[in-house]
């Protein structure tokens, strides 16, 4: 009977966790791609002539690479909250309204993935060999064509595994906004853990479905980094 | 700018600063070690110890570490055995929880940046070691340390600003360091902004002291690449 | 006989910081014509050539292609591009040939030659892949179109080179040391294309240390030193008995030094 019934829960409890990381991946991707936006624009400010953006730039990737995760996550959902209830107020609102949770999370770690992706963007076009480039000005290419035709596609490819790094970053740290409450897998787990009082077997379960995720993102990653280096030698030996 | 609240702040904020060194410093020095070992594992030629460095490095550095401070913080609080054995009293404190799961993920995160290292050492380096006779423990202390220690001194530096924000999952646990006492006094205030501006600064300067340290380490370290005055 | 040159370059200067690598260096250049610039390493030859493409800026000196001086403006004592609109076009209608090939290595061989005409030359599509294929033939490589550079030895890559900077039908085609980053026995087969191009008619500048195709190849030979035009004149004249000293002086010492490395 007992065992029925822990079975039952058991399932239970799965599919949540399950719903979880479905919510988790969700949280990365939209995380990835505000970062992928922010890290492209800090990346151009701190290639830029203007010492100002330069300044700009460096303050942004230092400190958001500098301060604990945490700590952004708690100013943008805190603050943010506290920001849109003072607005409540000016209309009149008298209660505490709090910034979507799924938000502040999301942006919390698009803030800092940004940072991280501006270093991998910015590596990247620092190894596109300028030859290249001084060849596609010798034929009279015009700037953007030579930023879309040769810079952007060798940044692309060299920026692959620079992103499988912050991909796996970014994953992780999608399970700190458990903190303010969004239902990704990690407060799912936490949830499972204390209602069952089983804290190591939902825990550990949490724990795997994470190493399932990096592990899966890995390969894929390899697999993308394989398919952008086919036109790249197999051996750094040059062929006669 | 309310200065009497921020240097209240400030203040209070740095009363607690010392748990955070400590934490960070207690989970270094024994993620280090343990570092070490593990290392030594994986590139050992039985199988079951490199199968388990391996097994180890990829468990703790695919998952997140708040799941691992949990697990241990709640997770072995759970079993008799533990709660029963001569350890208790150590392992129900937040803080040893802390630093036993913060330096259990450092160490599998440094076992992957000093196998990078070794694997940068240059084979013609310990093959003239080796052509000279020397080997074992010798091999080591003289040619392979020294190197292996040089190339990773980047790498290390960056997983030792990662351990300092690391220390802030401390607080999820009820422990009171920077980031713990930060959200209280903003929770109390409601001035979200100025207290977590000064927590910002206590873990920026934090930071850079430690990368000026690591960065005076390697140049020291490097003096034979410089050239000649 | 034209009546202006095809290209024309006017005493120019140009300053590394406070290091004055060219100090006053003129050339003119008619239809057909091939020189040959020779030098030893840091006479500013090379300097010199990515002035005329403004891949360089001089600092003084003026640059015209076809009758067009070229606008280059000062700002902060900086020397800037005066219009990017037409030093763009005038660059389609120049091609250069670096010494390290500079092929873009995410395209293959094919992409490389197409991409000029097609989308600095807007020319269609269709038309460019078959002028580039005859031009691959042209110089040795019509099996190679589809692979990519890195998969190509030191002188394929070049012919590829060749024929990228061949497909934008230029005016002028300069050559930066283009067999220097080659293996000995790989000089040949760029040389050879070279001395094609050259019988065809083509206007060419080359940078070289190859004295042999100097001498056997082109019309005009230029020696400079420090930074300056130290003589000129044909082949025949520059490498007699009673040529210049200085250039014979210098013959000599690459003559040393391949000698002694053939010995060795």
């Amino acid at each position: 009977m007992q065992t029925d019934i822990l079975d039952n829960d058991f399932s239970r409890w799965m599919l949540l966790l399950f719903l979880g990381a479905l919510v988790t991946l969700a949280v990365t991707v939209c995380s990835m791609a505000l970062g992928a936006v922010l890290g492209a624009v800090i990346c151009s400010w701190k290639l830029s002539k203007t010492l100002g953006l330069r300044g700009a730039a460096s303050i942004y990737t230092t400190v958001l690479r500098g301060i604990p995760e945490l700590l952004v996550i708690y100013v943008l959902y805190f603050g943010g909250s506290s920001i849109v209830t003072g607005l409540g107020n000016l209309f009149g609102y008298t209660g505490f309204i709090a910034v979507p949770a799924f938000v502040a999370g999301v942006a919390a770690v698009g803030l800092v993935s940004g940072a991280y992706q501006a270093e991998v963007y910015r590596g990247a076009f620092l190894a596109v060999p300028r030859g290249e480039i001084e060849a596609a000005m010798a034929i009279g290419m015009r700037r953007m064509q030579r930023f879309r035709r040769i810079i952007l596609p060798q940044v692309l490819r060299l920026s692959i595994s620079g992103l499988g790094n912050v991909w796996q970053l970014t994953l992780k740290d999608s399970a700190l906004i458990s903190v303010i409450g969004v239902a990704e897998l990690m407060r799912m787990s936490q949830l499972a853990a204390g209602s069952t009082r089983e804290y190591f077997l939902y825990l550990s379960a949490g724990g795997i479905f994470y190493l399932l995720l990096t592990n899966a993102s890995d390969r894929i990653f390899k697999m993308l980094e394989r398919i952008a280096d086919r036109s790249m030698p197999s051996s750094t030996m040059g062929r006669v | 700018m309310d200065i009497h609240f921020l240097a209240a702040t400030m203040m209070e904020l740095l009363s607690a600063a010392p748990l955070t060194l400590l934490l960070f410093l207690l989970s270094s020095a024994c993620g280090g070690l343990l570092a070490l070992v593990i290392t030594w594992m994986r590139i050992a030629e039985n199988p079951l110890l490199s199968s388990f460095a391996k097994t180890y490095i990829f468990v703790f550095r695919g998952s997140p570490l708040l799941i691992q401070i949990f697990l241990i913080y709640y997770g072995l609080a759970q079993f008799d055995i533990v709660r029963g054995g001569p350890l208790w009293p150590y392992l129900r404190e937040p803080f040893v929880c802390a630093v036993i799961a913060l330096s259990l993920c450092t160490a599998g995160y440094t076992a992957e940046i000093l196998r990078g290292g070794l694997r940068a050492i240059p084979v013609r380096d310990i093959e003239a070691a080796r052509s000279i006779g020397m080997s074992g423990f010798l091999l080591f202390r003289r040619i392979i340390a020294p190197l292996t220690l040089r190339a990773i001194l980047p790498s290390y530096s960056t997983e030792l600003v990662l351990m300092v924000k690391s220390t802030a999952l401390a607080s999820i646990v009820t422990v009171w360091e920077v980031t713990g006492v930060a959200q209280r006094i903003s929770s109390e205030t409601y001035r979200v902004f100025e207290v977590f501006s000064c927590a910002a600064v206590i873990y920026l300067t934090l930071n850079f002291v430690i990368i000026q340290m690591m960065a005076l380490l390697e140049f020291k370290l490097s003096k034979h690449h410089c050239p000649m005055a | 006989m034209q009546a202006s040159p095809r290209l024309k370059l006017v005493d120019i200067h140009k300053s590394f910081g406070t290091f004055e690598v060219l100090k006053g260096v003129s050339l003119e250049a008619n239809d057909g014509d091939v020189i040959s610039l020779l030098g030893a390493s840091g006479s500013g030859k090379s300097t010199f050539l990515r002035c005329i493409n403004l891949l360089e800026l001089p600092n003084r000196g003026e640059v015209w292609l076809d009758g067009e001086k070229l606008e280059i403006h000062e700002r902060r004592g900086h020397a800037v591009i005066g219009s990017q609109k037409q030093i763009d076009r005038v660059r389609s209608q120049l091609s250069m040939v670096f010494q390290t090939f500079n092929l873009w290595s995410h395209m293959t061989v094919l992409q490389n030659v197409i991409e000029g005409p097609i989308h600095v030359m807007k020319r269609p599509r269709a038309e460019s892949i078959e002028e580039a294929e005859a031009l691959l033939e042209k110089v040795g490589l019509a099996d190679r179109r589809n692979a990519y550079p890195a998969h190509l030895s030191g002188g394929q890559q070049q012919r590829a080179a060749i024929a990228r900077a061949l497909a934008m039908k230029p005016k002028v085609m300069l050559f930066d040391e283009p067999t220097s980053a080659l293996d000995p026995e790989l000089v040949g087969e760029v040389l050879r294309v070279m001395r094609k191009l050259a019988e065809e008619g083509m206007t060419m500048i080359v940078v070289t240390h190859e004295m042999g195709f100097a001498r056997s190849v082109s019309n005009r030979i230029i020696y400079m030193k420090d930074g300056q035009v130290d003589c000129s004149g044909t082949p025949q004249e520059m490498f007699s008995d009673n040529g210049p000293a200085s250039f014979n002086r210098f013959v000599g010492a690459s003559d040393d030094e391949i000698g002694a490395a053939r010995a060795r």
